[in-house]
């Protein structure tokens, strides 16, 4: 692999004199210490996969469901497309659907490229470009995503920047194709959709690798440190500085600084969102506030004395928020100033005096290492002051305002998940405040229905004002990130999973767009954690799933192992550290199987999709990040389920279980083609609520090469999660059935009396692939 | 209470095509009589939906049994079904049903089809829009009546946001349209 030399001096004397600051690029060298031959596919442009998303497209076709019937996306608009109406340039809706999905997965994908651009760049600058990425110990296997797609071995942060010039120029070539009058076919927009979400698991994959690298993260560690969590853990005796993002770098100045200068019995650090997660792997002492949905309600309270925002996911009204609890806010990212004065240059001393005088709201400061400072030393100053200050109406107040409410339904209308804030209000006039309480268990802090009231009501204070109990009692401890799966784990469980045995592989990740409050996350983990699945977890479903207690006081953190084993719950770490979950599936290829990973995409992928029973669960998706992390996992083969909010994606991947040709395979070994059960029988798909979610789920992992143990333990799962949740014995045990061996053995007169009706033949287990090239002695 | 054909959801605002007002169950009756094969879509939130002494699954069966409409039940709403000792309902997911119904030849979930007529509630509301939007763009075959209280705009009818008494009336006149409330 051909790449550039670099290197960098701060003073370099020569014959020709002395070179202060000297970056020096040279030519091209040639990486030849991996001994592993190169693959068919490294570094692939948007069309060199395109045959094996058409095996994926074709077997789980598109279904739109169109968000929005017109295009106002250029000045021929807006173009009415509904039926089959075509615009001015000539797009139909199916294609329009899948522009706006690619438009989707380009979005999130620039947002994770972009922040791994700046880690990278940043910390080249730290701490030079040949500084080693290492991704922990039991990790032989570096980096599988960036391998697997790439052909590279990112050793060092130099590599790391290589592989983001081969990113970004992937990402200005799906974007491109969605301007008008270029792609114009769905398929082929959906084909760069999935190669949008490959190269977004990779610009992650380098992300985390370059931070757990050189900021004193876990690596790949089982026992990551068990840390504060909830609104109720923060010491409000101390200066609060809240952190809100995704970029580590402004956090990390901010808890290096506390560090250095001894003054954590006075000030303390919390987190949201995926700032949360790796701060507190930077530093446990730091804690987690909770996830995205929390920001609005912890702002308000009034409790954080400085907010120091970073990037993705942070609420774009966060300055005015701010501004009404008198909080002085940094904004540090150039990708969301907020609006800030820029004070970077300035001195300390004179920003410190400005935000604690009040004479300015906020300021944004891109020098990192002054942000640290400046939120410290304001936080330590503002915190007595601040604390004598009220910020919520009480009670009483809240009474006497909801004596006005108009009863015109608005806030009910305007609740993503209508919830009855109207019928709450006007129970707060007689001072009952129950049913303000259960709307915040629900809430997701949108706050769409202060926005709607026609009074003006701050409706999302009073809800947090009528479950004040519940926030104090908001008191968990939550693993931290972990990063990578150990080469030794996957050894341990490779084979099981692969045969079935360990039935699967679930992976909670995303955001906090729930419909019915985050409990509903922890309690899919627990369900499948205790049938012996691997529960994998990430960003803001990680801390869902740990803010439940159990009736012991633990959260499934605290009881269940963090290793990657069945029965385990295991927190790989922010948004950016899914590609741990992407390269276990991988690893379970290199390892188990022996198949060479480099450059070796449809290979490792077509056997991920036919083997390793994983699926991934974001319940509570809301960005477009979800929609590129997503869209990652459906290049590899691995179905994701989404909640109810999903379906505005407005496209499933379906599978149609009537259509036998949809799941014939080839069998390796022959070359024959062979009809095998519909599994997974879908690639996306939101379910409308937790019970159909888990019946999804047990369903998602069965795989063509499961073996008769392997079934049967699935569909032992599938039944008995179908007959909890629906009622009744599945109708379509039948069609998993291959041999008897395939029988759940306490099952089996009902499932034979299903087989007798449906007049099921045996079938033969082959060894699946869809790929012609991977028929042994080539194809019949 | 908007009484209006808008969305129920403010933002949930459609294309150029909107769903007809049902405000009377009278409007319906031409199609409902030209409906060959229709199929009744029960979700989620109809188990805990009142309906006169029962609820929104006890009016699914009267339906079901007044028209012989066959069911699928979303979301795992068939659990509710077999309790009540219902035994023809069918399950579905609701995404299923959306790529489902854009297929002409599909014979159903009953193998009763192809449908030409859906009549469906109980599923949330934003979720619902998106299936129905399936439709109305790719499953032109089919006509869409909504019966959940708040305005879809893509079906071909909805009821228009209406008052809680007013709407389950309309309910019981259009369970006696289908020959049913005796």
């Amino acid at each position: 692999m051909k790449k550039k030399a670099y290197f960098k001096a701060d003073e370099a004397k020569t014959g020709l004199g002395v070179f202060k600051g000297l970056e020096v690029r040279i030519g091209q060298i040639v990486d030849d210490e991996w001994d592993e031959p190169m693959g068919p596919t490294p570094m692939p442009n948007p069309t060199t996969l395109r045959a094996w998303d058409h095996k994926l497209l074709t077997k789980y076709q598109p279904s739109y469901m169109p968000y929005c019937q017109v295009c106002c996306l250029c000045t021929f608009g807006k173009c009415d497309l509904t039926g089959d109406k075509r615009g001015a340039c000539g797009i139909d809706m199916k294609a329009q659907q899948a522009r706006i999905v690619l438009a989707a997965a380009n979005i999130g994908c620039s947002a994770h490229l972009a922040h791994a651009r700046h880690l990278v760049d940043h910390l080249i600058e730290e701490y030079g470009p040949r500084t080693a990425l290492i991704q922990g110990p039991g990790t032989e296997i570096h980096a599988p995503v960036s391998s697997l797609v790439t052909g590279m071995r990112p050793r060092y942060l130099e590599d790391a920047s290589l592989i983001l010039d081969y990113c970004e120029s992937q990402l200005a070539h799906t974007l491109s194709a969605t301007h008008t009058g270029q792609e114009g076919s769905w398929l082929d927009f959906e084909s760069k959709v999935l190669h949008a979400g490959m190269v977004d698991q990779v610009s992650m994959e380098i992300a985390d690798l370059v931070q757990i690298s050189t900021l004193g993260f876990p690596q790949a560690d089982p026992e990551a440190p068990l840390v504060e969590s909830g609104i109720g853990m923060m010491d409000t005796n101390k200066a609060i500085i809240l952190t809100i993002g995704h970029n580590i770098v402004p956090a990390a100045s901010i808890t290096d600084y506390i560090t250095e200068k001894r003054v954590g019995d006075e000030v303390e650090v919390g987190g949201m969102c995926c700032t949360a997660w790796d701060i507190t792997r930077r530093d446990p002492k730091a804690k987690v506030i909770g996830p995205i949905s929390w920001q609005l309600r912890y702002i308000r309270s009034g409790k954080a004395d400085v907010i120091v925002v970073d990037e993705q996911c942070v609420r774009t009204d966060v300055v005015t928020e701010a501004k009404k609890v008198k909080a002085p806010i940094i904004s540090t990212s150039d990708k969301a100033v907020m609006g800030l004065p820029d004070r970077t240059d300035d001195d300390v001393a004179s920003i410190v005096e400005e935000l604690v005088s009040g004479k300015i709201d906020g300021a944004y400061i891109s020098d990192h290492h002054k942000v640290g400072e400046v939120a410290t030393k304001v936080a330590l100053a503002v915190k007595p002051k601040r604390r004598k200050m009220k910020f919520f109406p009480s009670k009483k107040q809240i009474q006497k305002m909801a004596m006005e409410c108009k009863k015109c339904s608005e806030c009910i209308r305007a609740c993503p998940n209508d919830q009855n804030v109207m019928e709450a209000v006007l129970a707060a006039q007689t001072g009952n405040f129950e049913p303000l309480r259960d709307v915040y268990r629900n809430c997701i802090g949108c706050a769409r229905c202060e926005s709607a009231c026609p009074n003006d009501y701050d409706l999302h204070s009073w809800m947090v004002v009528a479950a004040e109990a519940d926030c104090k009692d908001e008191t968990y401890m939550v693993r931290t990130g972990r990063g990578a799966i150990q080469d030794t784990e996957i050894r341990n469980v490779g084979q099981p999973i692969v045969f079935g045995e360990i039935p699967g592989v679930i992976a909670h990740v995303g955001c906090a767009n729930y419909p019915g409050g985050g409990k509903d996350v922890h309690d899919m983990a627990e369900e499948f954690a205790k049938r012996r699945y691997i529960i994998v977890t990430s960003g803001c479903a990680a801390i869902s799933a740990g803010h439940v207690r159990d009736e012991n006081g633990q959260s499934i953190y605290e009881r269940r192992s963090g290793e990657f084993d069945a029965g385990c719950v295991l927190n790989v770490g922010s948004c950016v550290s899914n590609p741990h979950i992407a390269g276990a599936a991988i690893k379970i290829a290199a390892i188990f199987a022996k198949r060479n990973l480099r450059g070796n995409y449809a290979e490792i992928a077509d056997y991920i999709h036919n083997r390793v029973g994983a699926v991934g669960i974001s319940w509570g998706a809301m960005s477009q990040k979800a929609a590129s992390i997503a869209a990652g996992f459906w290049r590899l083969g691995v179905p994701v389920i989404v909640g109810p909010h999903g379906s505005k994606y407005r496209r499933m991947l379906i599978g149609n279980p009537d259509d036998e040709r949809a799941w014939t395979v080839y069998d390796a070994r022959t070359g024959d083609r062979v009809v095998t059960a519909p599994g997974p029988e879908h690639l996306f798909y939101a379910a409308e609520t937790v019970a159909e979610a888990n019946v999804m789920t047990a369903k998602l992992v069965l795989r063509p090469n499961d073996t008769g143990k392997g079934r049967s333990i699935k569909l032992s799962h599938y039944i008995d999660i179908h007959e909890k949740n629906y009622g009744f014995f599945p109708e379509d045990v039948w069609k998993y059935i291959r041999r008897d061996t395939d029988i759940p053995i306490t099952l089996k007169d009902k499932i034979l009396a299903q087989m007798k009706e449906n007049k099921w033949k045996e079938k033969r287990i082959p060894d699946p692939t869809l790929l012609k090239e991977q028929i042994i002695g080539g194809e019949k | 209470m908007v009484m209006r054909p808008v969305p129920w959801q403010t933002g949930e605002i459609c294309g150029p095509d909107s769903a007809k007002s049902l405000a009377k169950s009278d409007v319906i009756k031409r199609d409902l009589s030209k409906a060959k094969k229709p199929l009744l879509i029960v979700g989620s939130e109809a188990v805990a939906e009142k309906h006169g002494k029962g609820d929104m699954i006890d009016y699914a069966i009267a339906l079901s049994k007044a028209g012989s409409i066959p069911i699928v039940a979303t979301g795992g709403a068939i659990k509710a079904f077999i309790e009540k000792g219902f035994e023809g309902a069918k399950s579905m997911g609701a995404m299923e049903l959306a790529s489902r119904l854009q297929d002409a030849d599909w014979k159903g979930p009953h193998g009763k089809g192809p449908h030409d007529m859906i009549l469906i509630y109980g599923i949330p509301y934003y979720m619902q829009w998106t299936l129905l939007s399936a439709v109305m763009n790719f499953g032109t075959h089919i006509t869409a009546i909504t019966l959940g209280r708040y305005y879809q705009p893509h079906a071909k009818w909805s009821f228009p946001n209406m008052k809680e008494k007013q709407y389950h009336e309309l309910l019981d006149e259009i369970l006696v349209l289908v020959g049913g409330g005796k």
